[in-house]
């Protein structure tokens, strides 16, 4: 590891899922800025368009208002004794008497009542052929006081059906006018004047299906906008407009202006705010919902992603960290298949392996062969000694398959065995192949071969496992044994194989002071010191292992240690 | 079917006439291309439109007569929903009778203070008369059909006349002496002018009405 504790790089799946989260809300937060401004957009044209279909309708059904409303005054203006009356009063209204004109006048008011209570307006005005007043009736008639002069402004008088926006008294009036004829002769005038007020401008919104406003000659008259925001249209320049966008408010409305008479001008307006609020509402919900999907969805892919990839890499190092902790360069890691590369590393990682494992071998098999031939050598120094390395190796894996040893520990007992005397070659040949009795001090030198045998050992690394063998191998269950003077238990087991197997050899092999021994005489003589010398247990090994590696003179056969 | 004109006498001997040519200024009739209730009159093709001139009275005004004063008897006729002659004049005590000539029912009635009458409904054919005892402009209507109406113009003296399709009139028989002429049309207005009349010579006087507005 390069990087110092505390500060390690973070863990992939942390990465994978910030890179797929961040890109997750990156598309999410594109998604909702388009849709607000697609949904702004549609609903701004969707509220354009209804309010232009609700001009076509207003100009539509107002036509045939006005056509009605002419037809409805022109039958009106039929009426044989408002114009009688009318007519005779004109021709001697100077030279009548006071009387005589009341008459009349009453006459003219009687029936202009009768029409107006059969009339849809506000108020019905009856002006003669100077524009003077002869009798108003209807809910406002009596803003029209008898004798003054028709005082409509803006609507003009005589024009058949005419219709027009005309002030009285402070109200905006839409006017129809029609004249009254005899003949073709025109005498006088009908005004049916309806109130351009809350009333109407609320009629009007329920017709275009949006909010209406009315303003004449810049000033608002009525609206079923809400007052602030109605005074803010009056006072807009984009109220002069046929159509348009304006804010009120700080809500944006569409507008239109549905049909302008005069310098009044009837217009329909709708929020696109109010409208799009509805519908990025629910815009937003869905988004929301979809971005809550997608972040689950994205831990999950990021959780996956980031195993897929983390699984078989960890399980390749933990494979990696087993075999080194081991020293266990056999391993061969199963292909994953989760991915090309992870297997093509996996492949790798266990070819290289193998021929780590084969390199391993060869060194393994070049020491064992250099130790082999040391062994042989030492063992040929003395001539009575010559293959008892290979003997013991051969008896000692005999006993300890008879002991239902592991096979690894078989192993390690083969090349153990065959490495037990390694220490002699620190002993000199006049105390090695002395042929009489050993002096205490001489005795000495032969009891220091198993520990110079350990240092020996200690230098080869894959030797270690054997040191044991070479070291403890005269050490006896009674505790008499060198160089420690361990006891029973301490001793390990492949110590003890080789120690029996060792004796074996020696009891029956020839020696330069007396002759070599049978078998049964060995046997017996090793099964004196059973317990005490050595371990009972291996000594009754021995006796079950000794007939499959003995001649039947009892000699040992030497086989190959390595098969 | 014309209004005969006072007594068709011999011309005395201490009188004499009053010609003239009449001018009217004003544009009466004004139709109207938008009216969306148009004239009802029926066959009007057949009945060719009364020149406007017919429609001017010229008499004298306040003329004095002595004597019984001759009426007379005329008619004013209901035809195509309309009446004809639209204006009419006569002096006081005269009858007028009204026939229908129209296929379907008239009526006639007045509301005017020199004589308030109805003379109902009634069919083709009939005629039913009003005597007018009063002086006066007396309007006539007919209550099914709105727009037609007459004005019968009742004098207390025989000297008035209704020009002719050329415009020019003549009054005859005018006992001499100083008069005011006036030519009166229902709408359009009056135009008055002083006359002297003397024994054996007519007088011209052409009056234009109403008055031209001359800087």
């Amino acid at each position: 590891m390069t990087s110092p504790t505390g500060a390690q790089p973070p863990r992939l799946l942390v990465k994978t899922l910030a890179v797929i989260f961040v890109t997750v809300a990156l598309l999410l937060v594109a998604v909702f800025v388009v849709v607000t401004v697609s949904v702004r957009d549609q609903v701004r044209q969707s509220v354009a368009a209804s309010l232009e279909s609700g001009q076509r309708i207003f100009a539509a059904v107002e036509s045939r208002r006005q056509r009605e409303l002419q037809m409805q005054a022109a039958t009106l203006a039929e009426n044989p004794t408002l114009k009688a009356t009318i007519d005779t009063f004109a021709a001697e209204a100077r030279t009548s008497s006071g009387a005589q004109r009341t008459l009349w006048l009453n006459t003219i008011g009687n029936e202009l009542d009768k029409v107006a209570a059969r009339v849809d307006a506000d108020a019905l005005v009856l002006a003669d052929a100077r524009q003077i007043t002869l009798a108003a009736a209807g809910r406002l008639g009596d803003r029209w006081p008898r004798g003054r002069p028709m005082a409509l402004a803006g609507a003009r008088a005589g024009d058949a059906g005419d219709i027009g926006i005309g002030r009285a008294s402070g109200l905006l009036f839409r006017v129809v006018s029609v004249p009254l004829q005899l003949a073709d002769v025109p005498i006088g005038t009908l005004y049916l004047a309806t109130t351009l007020d809350q009333r109407y401008a609320e009629e009007l919104a329920t017709l275009a299906n949006a909010r209406t406003a009315i303003v004449s000659d810049g000033l608002l008259v009525a609206s079923t906008l809400p007052e602030t925001t109605a005074r803010q249209f009056e006072a807009a320049p984009e109220s002069r407009q046929q159509v348009g966008t304006v804010l009120l408010d700080g809500q944006s409305y569409a507008f239109r202006r549905l049909v302008q008479m005069g310098g009044t001008s009837f217009y329909a307006l709708g929020s696109i705010d109010e409208s799009s609020q509805a519908a990025t509402r629910t815009a937003n919900r869905n988004l929301g919902v979809i971005a809550t999907g997608a972040a689950v969805l994205a831990l999950l892919a990021s959780f996956w992603l980031a195993r897929m990839l983390t699984e078989p890499v960890g399980r390749l190092s933990a494979s990696l960290a087993n075999a080194s902790q081991a020293h266990d360069v056999r391993v061969q890691l199963p292909l994953t298949g989760s991915s090309r590369e992870i297997d093509a590393l996996t492949k790798t990682f266990n070819a290289m392996m193998a021929s780590v494992a084969t390199a391993e071998e060869q060194t393994q098999a070049a020491y064992t062969g250099s130790i082999r031939a040391l062994a042989t050598a030492l063992d040929a120094r003395d001539p009575y000694t010559a293959g008892h390395s290979e003997r013991v190796s051969v008896l000692s894996v005999a006993i300890a398959r008879a002991l239902n040893l592991p096979a690894d520990e078989i192993e390690v007992i083969r090349l153990g065995a065959l490495l037990h005397d390694i220490g002699k070659i620190g002993v000199p040949d006049a105390v090695l192949m002395k042929p009489g009795a050993l002096t205490d001090a001489e005795f000495d030198i032969i009891k220091q071969h198993p520990a110079a045998g350990a240092r020996i050992l200690r230098s080869v690394p894959f030797l270690v496992p054997h040191i044991p063998i070479v070291e403890l191998h005269h050490e006896r269950p009674d505790g008499r044994g060198y160089p420690h003077g361990l006891r029973g238990d301490e001793i390990p087991m492949a110590a003890r194989v080789v120690h029996v197997a060792d004796a074996y050899d020696a009891i029956t092999s020839k020696r330069a002071y007396r002759g070599s021994r049978p078998s049964s005489e060995a046997l017996r003589e090793i099964w004196r010191f059973a317990g005490t010398e050595f371990h009972a247990e291996v000594v009754g090994a021995l006796a079950t292992a000794l007939p499959g590696v003995t001649t039947g003179g009892g000699a040992l056969v030497a086989e190959q240690v390595h098969a | 079917m014309l209004a005969p004109v006072a007594a068709p006498r011999a011309q005395a001997p201490d009188s004499g006439s009053i010609t003239g040519r009449i001018k009217l200024t004003t544009r009466v009739r004004a139709p109207l291309p938008s009216n969306a209730y148009p004239s009802r009159s029926i066959g009007k093709h057949e009945a060719p439109p009364i020149p406007e001139i017919k429609n001017v009275v010229v008499y004298l005004k306040d003329a004095p007569f002595r004597g019984a004063l001759p009426v007379s008897r005329v008619e004013l006729h209901q035809q195509n929903e309309t009446f004809v002659p639209h204006v009419l004049a006569i002096t006081r005590g005269s009858t007028v009778d009204f026939p229908n000539d129209d296929p379907f029912f008239h009526n006639v009635f007045s509301l005017s203070s020199a004589a308030a009458f109805n003379l109902g409904r009634y069919p083709r054919g009939q005629s039913r008369p009003a005597k007018f005892a009063k002086a006066g402009l007396v309007k006539v209507f007919c209550d099914i059909h709105s727009h037609m109406s007459a004005s019968i113009l009742v004098l207390e003296h025989p000297y008035f006349t209704i020009p002719g399709t050329d415009s020019n009139y003549e009054i005859r028989n005018v006992p001499a002496g100083q008069y005011t002429i006036v030519g009166w049309h229902e709408r359009v207005g009056e135009r008055s002018a002083s006359v002297r009349v003397e024994a054996g010579r007519p007088v011209t006087v052409d009056l234009t009405v109403p008055v031209e507005d001359v800087p």
